[in-house]
């Protein structure tokens, strides 16, 4: 189980922030991830690997006033 | 004794608190969609000062979601809006209108004096700015950001970098904003909030601090998410 935006989440081995982010269908362009605080850049979220546990936050870049 | 145009604010605020709210300054760096409702929200319950600041000038595709714009006043300065219908509601409340962008070299100036600053901006660069100044100011900076059916506001304290988190490339000026647009609903809700935020702020009662508010409108979703 990992948590993602504080709220549980199912957790498989293999799992890539690319995995994590299609499932829960983000439909935005620009996406902020962190996990366990760390700044995933975009060009990483195909091998950055999700491990069992992890707290994940997942932002839209937003900037509008 | 309660001023008459006050009455509805009791006992949510306290005659001791009205008094407080009236002693205070905010900063509000932005006068289009947000920075409008919050101006609005901020006079009407009483902020005793207000310094607002933006270049800009309304023009037609304003009109869907600012309020303080309207057909009368297309090509006119924001802040001559937002300083002529902060008077017209309450004229107890001192305005301050700087039509300036908001930089590097005026910040020292905009944000001295003030209790809070209010993040009402439309894009990244400034905002970086407006943290800064805050920091160094010593008070807080309550943030909003909108786009699309999304709002996001969370209050960053002079020791926090939360724009460091948000915004972490630091190479992008807009966000998603550009393609989904920005409405009406989503506005006034995110303002309001950022609003509630500032007075809580100025009545030392507990505050988003650390967290972030994610709206949700179109899922009918308000969350908070802790960030660190």
């Amino acid at each position: 189980m990992i948590k993602v935006n504080t709220e549980d989440h199912p957790w498989y081995s293999g799992m890539t922030v690319r995995n994590l982010l299609d499932e829960k269908v983000y439909t935005f362009r620009h996406i902020i991830v962190r996990v366990n605080g760390e700044y995933v850049p975009e060009e990483g979220f195909d091998e950055f690997a999700i491990q069992d546990g992890d707290d994940v936050i997942v932002l839209h870049l937003m900037a509008g006033g | 004794m309660t001023l008459e145009r006050y009455l509805r604010n009791q006992d949510a605020i306290s005659d001791a608190e009205q008094e407080i709210l009236a002693q205070k300054c905010v900063l509000v760096v932005g006068c289009g969609g947000l920075g409008g409702y919050v101006i609005e929200c901020l006079a009407r319950i009483g902020v005793g000062h207000m310094r607002v600041v933006d270049n800009d000038v309304f023009d037609e595709s304003n009109l869907n979601r600012q309020l303080l714009s309207s057909s009368m006043n297309l090509g006119r300065p924001k802040t001559l809006a937002a300083r002529q219908r902060a008077m017209a509601i309450n004229p107890l409340v001192e305005i301050e209108a700087y039509q300036t962008n908001f930089t590097a070299e005026n910040a020292p100036e905009l944000v001295a004096g003030c209790d809070i600053a209010i993040d009402a901006l439309d894009n990244i660069p400034s905002r970086l700015l407006l943290q800064q100044a805050a920091k160094t100011a010593g008070i807080p900076l309550v943030h909003g950001a909108v786009a699309g059916w999304m709002g996001r506001v969370s209050v960053i304290q002079p020791g926090d970098d939360l724009f460091s988190q948000l915004y972490p490339a630091q190479t992008e000026i807009q966000g998603e904003e550009m393609e989904r647009g920005a409405l009406s609903f989503t506005v006034s809700l995110t303002a309001s909030f950022q609003a509630a935020e500032t007075v809580k702020l100025l009545l030392g009662k507990p505050s988003l601090t650390g967290e972030l508010l994610e709206i949700d409108i179109l899922h009918s979703i308000v969350k908070k998410i802790k960030i660190t």
